[in-house]
C-alpha cells in the first residue's frame, strides 16, 4: 500500500547570532545550518493498517507524514502509495489520500462548513448520490449535519476538528494521515474521533497513519507503531511486543498495616512511603502470585494493585535510549 | 476546469460576506478622480491639445484607469506569502489542483465581485461628479475588452512572479507596497506616460507595464490611429508571452522549494 524508501530530508536554516549586531551581521554574511530532518527512512504500511508514529518535538514526524502526504519534496528517497510516486504524479495520488492537521484547518475560515464540503465535492469531482453516501456515514459516527450551516470562524476547536475529518474522507481516500489530531481536544471530542478513527478502519479498510503524543490515542488506536527520534527510525513493530522488549517489567504495589516493608527475592523495591511499597520485577523471572506468596509468609498484606508498563514508560526509556 | 469555476463561486460568495472592506477603495478612488480632474483641468488651461489628447478625453481617461484599477486587483501575492507564513500551503499542496490554477481562480472570483462593489459605484461617481465617460468609437469596444483581458494576465503574472519570492524570501509585505505603487506610477494610470521626457518614455514602452493601463485606455479614449494601435498590442501579447514563459519556468521550481512552516 505505502513503500516508503531511503527517505531523507534537510532543512537549511539561516543562522542568526542574538542582538542587534547579530541582526545585522546576518545582513551582509547569513549563516547557514543543515538540519537533518529525516535520515533515511525506510518502512512499509500495508492496507488497513493503523500506524502510530510517536517521537519528541522536533523529531521529523511532521516532516516525514508531509513528505508521504505530497507536501514537502523530498532530497533523497521516494514514497510510492499504490504503486504510484506521490512526486510524479501529485495530482492523480492525492486523491486516494486525505489529510488533517490537527494544529491548521483545511476548511474554509469565511465558510459555512457545508459550502467548504461543496468545495471539495467539486475539486475532488465527486458523484452527487457517492456524496450524500458518504456524508450520511460520516454524520452517523460525528454527528456533523447539526454544523452544516455554521461559519467555521464561529466553531470550536473540536467542532471544527471534526469538520476537519469529514472534508478529509469525503473523497473516500484509501490513506488518511492525520497528524497531532487530538492536540488540544476535551476527553468528549478525543472519544469521537478516536471512534471515528477505528469505525471508517472498520468499514472502509482506510490505512490510518497517525502521529500523536496522546498516549491514549496509541493505546487505543494502533497495533504497530514506529518511533522516531532525530530524523531516525528507533523502533518499529507491534506495539505490545516493544513494550515486552523495551520495558519487560511490572510493579507491584502493596499496602501493608505498618511502615515496615520487606525486601523480596526476584524483585526490587523502587519505592517506599508510609504503609505502601512498589516492588518491580521483571516478567520472564516471576510472577506477581509469586511475589505476593513471599511476602504473606513474612508480612500480613493489606491490599495490592499491579502497575502495568504503560506506553508513557516506553516511550520515556525509547527517548531516554537515543 | 469545472472545478477552478467552483473555485471563482466560492470566491464571489466569500468577497460578499465582507462588504465593508470594498468602501476605503470606493473613497480612495473618489479622491484620486477628483484631484487629477482638478489636475488635468488646470494643466488643460493654456493648451486645448496635448500629445493629440484634449481635456474631455483626458477626463475621461481618469475615470476609466479608476474603473480599470479594480479588475487590475490581485491577491496572490498575499496569498502565497501567508500560505507561506502560516503553512496553509500545505493544505492547498494536498488537493488535486494546480496551486496557481487555485489562486487565478480566487482572484477572478474577488475581481466579479468587485466589479458590483467597486467598479460600477466608481463609474456612477466619476459620471455624476466629472463627466459621463463615453467612449470614443463604440466600435473599438470589442477591441478594448480584448486588450484588458490580456492587461489583465500580464498584471496577474507580474504579481504571482512576485508571490513566488515569498516561497524563498518569506515575508515579502514591503516589497509587494513597492510593486504596487511603482506599478501605478509606471503603468501611466495616474500620468500618462506621453507626459513623460522622451527617453523615459522609450524605457517606459519597453517594459510591460504601460501595456497594462495605458494602452488600453488610449484605445478607449481613442488616442492614435489603428494601425499605431496595433503594433503597441503586439508588444503587449509579447510581454503576455515571456511573462507566462517566465512563469512556467518558475512554477516548476518553486514547488520543489516548499517549505512548510511550523508543525
Amino acid at each position: 500500500m505505502i513503500e516508503v524508501k531511503n527517505l531523507s530530508k534537510d532543512y537549511k536554516l539561516k543562522h542568526k547570532e542574538p542582538g542587534l549586531k547579530g541582526a545585522v551581521k546576518g545582513l551582509f554574511k547569513p549563516g547557514f545550518e543543515t538540519v537533518h530532518a529525516v535520515k533515511d527512512l525506510s518502512f512499509e504500511i500495508g492496507e488497513g493498517e493503523i500506524v502510530g508514529f510517536i517521537g519528541p518535538n522536533g523529531a521529523g514526524k511532521s516532516t516525514t507524514i508531509k513528505m508521504m502526504s505530497g507536501i514537502l519534496t523530498p532530497d533523497k528517497g521516494s514514497v510510492l502509495i499504490n504503486g504510484e510516486d506521490i512526486t510524479k504524479h501529485r495530482k492523480t495520488v492525492v486523491r486516494n489520500i486525505g489529510v488533517v492537521f490537527g494544529q491548521r484547518t483545511q476548511l474554509n475560515w469565511d465558510l459555512r462548513l457545508g459550502e467548504s464540503f461543496e468545495l471539495l465535492k467539486h475539486i475532488y469531482q465527486i458523484k452527487q448520490d457517492e456524496y450524500d453516501k458518504t456524508l450520511d456515514e460520516l454524520d452517523a459516527i460525528l454527528g456533523i449535519k447539526e454544523l452544516l450551516n455554521k461559519p467555521v470562524r464561529q466553531m470550536s476547536l473540536g467542532q471544527r476538528v471534526k469538520g476537519d475529518l469529514v472534508a478529509s474522507m469525503l473523497h473516500s481516500p484509501k490513506v488518511l494521515f492525520l497528524d497531532e489530531p487530538t492536540i488540544g481536544l476535551d476527553v468528549s471530542s478525543k472519544y469521537a474521533l478516536r471512534k471515528f478513527i477505528k469505525e471508517i478502519n472498520a468499514l472502509r479498510k482506510t490505512t490510518v497513519i497517525l502521529t500523536t503524543h496522546d498516549l491514549g490515542d496509541i493505546q487505543e488506536l494502533c497495533e504497530r507503531i514506529i518511533i522516531i527520534n532525530h530524523g531516525e527510525m528507533m523502533e518499529d513493530g507491534n506495539l505490545s511486543e516493544i513494550v515486552d522488549r523495551i520495558a519487560p517489567y511490572k510493579t507491584l504495589v502493596v499496602e501493608f498495616y505498618d511502615e515496615e516493608a520487606p525486601e523480596i527475592e526476584k524483585c526490587e523495591m523502587t519505592e517506599h512511603t508510609g504503609n505502601i511499597a512498589k516492588y518491580k520485577f521483571m516478567k520472564n523471572e516471576t510472577t506477581a502470585a509469586e511475589i505476593i506468596a513471599h511476602l504473606s509468609k513474612v508480612k500480613t498484606i493489606k491490599d495490592v494493585s499491579i502497575e502495568e508498563t504503560g506506553i508513557d514508560d516506553i516511550i520515556r526509556v525509547a527517548y531516554t535510549l537515543m | 476546469m469545472i472545478k477552478y469555476l467552483y473555485i471563482v463561486k466560492t470566491q464571489i460568495i466569500k468577497s460578499l460576506t465582507y462588504e465593508f472592506n470594498v468602501y476605503g477603495n470606493i473613497l480612495m478612488q473618489t479622491i484620486i478622480m477628483i484631484t487629477s480632474a482638478y489636475f488635468w483641468k488646470a494643466l488643460y488651461r493654456n493648451q486645448s491639445v496635448v500629445a493629440g489628447v484634449d481635456e474631455q478625453s483626458m477626463l475621461t481617461y481618469i475615470i476609466i484607469s479608476s474603473a480599470l484599477s479594480v479588475v487590475m486587483f490581485t491577491n496572490v501575492e498575499r496569498r502565497i506569502e501567508q500560505s507561506v507564513i502560516k503553512g496553509t500551503v500545505a493544505t492547498d499542496m494536498m488537493k488535486p489542483v494546480n496551486l496557481f490554477g487555485v489562486y487565478l481562480a480566487e482572484d477572478i472570483g474577488s475581481i466579479i465581485a468587485l466589479i458590483f462593489q467597486n467598479m460600477i459605484p466608481i463609474l456612477l461617481i466619476g459620471g455624476i461628479f466629472i463627466k459621463i465617460p463615453k467612449m470614443a468609437d463604440i466600435r473599438d469596444l470589442p477591441l478594448f475588452i480584448f486588450s484588458v483581458l490580456i492587461s489583465f494576465l500580464i498584471n496577474w503574472l507580474i504579481a504571482a512572479l512576485f508571490g513566488m519570492l515569498s516561497f524563498t524570501a518569506v515575508n515579502i509585505d514591503a516589497l509587494i507596497q513597492v510593486k504596487k505603487h511603482l506599478l501605478r506610477l509606471l503603468s501611466g494610470s495616474i500620468i500618462p506616460i506621453w507626459f513623460f521626457p522622451e527617453i523615459v518614455a522609450n524605457v517606459l514602452r519597453a517594459l510591460p507595464f504601460v501595456y497594462i493601463y495605458q494602452l488600453p485606455i488610449s484605445i478607449y479614449i481613442g488616442k492614435g490611429d489603428r494601425l499605431e494601435q496595433i503594433a503597441q498590442m503586439k508588444i503587449q501579447f509579447l510581454w503576455l508571452i515571456v511573462l507566462f514563459a517566465l512563469f512556467f519556468a518558475a512554477q516548476h521550481r518553486i514547488t520543489r522549494k516548499v517549505l512548510v512552516q511550523g508543525g
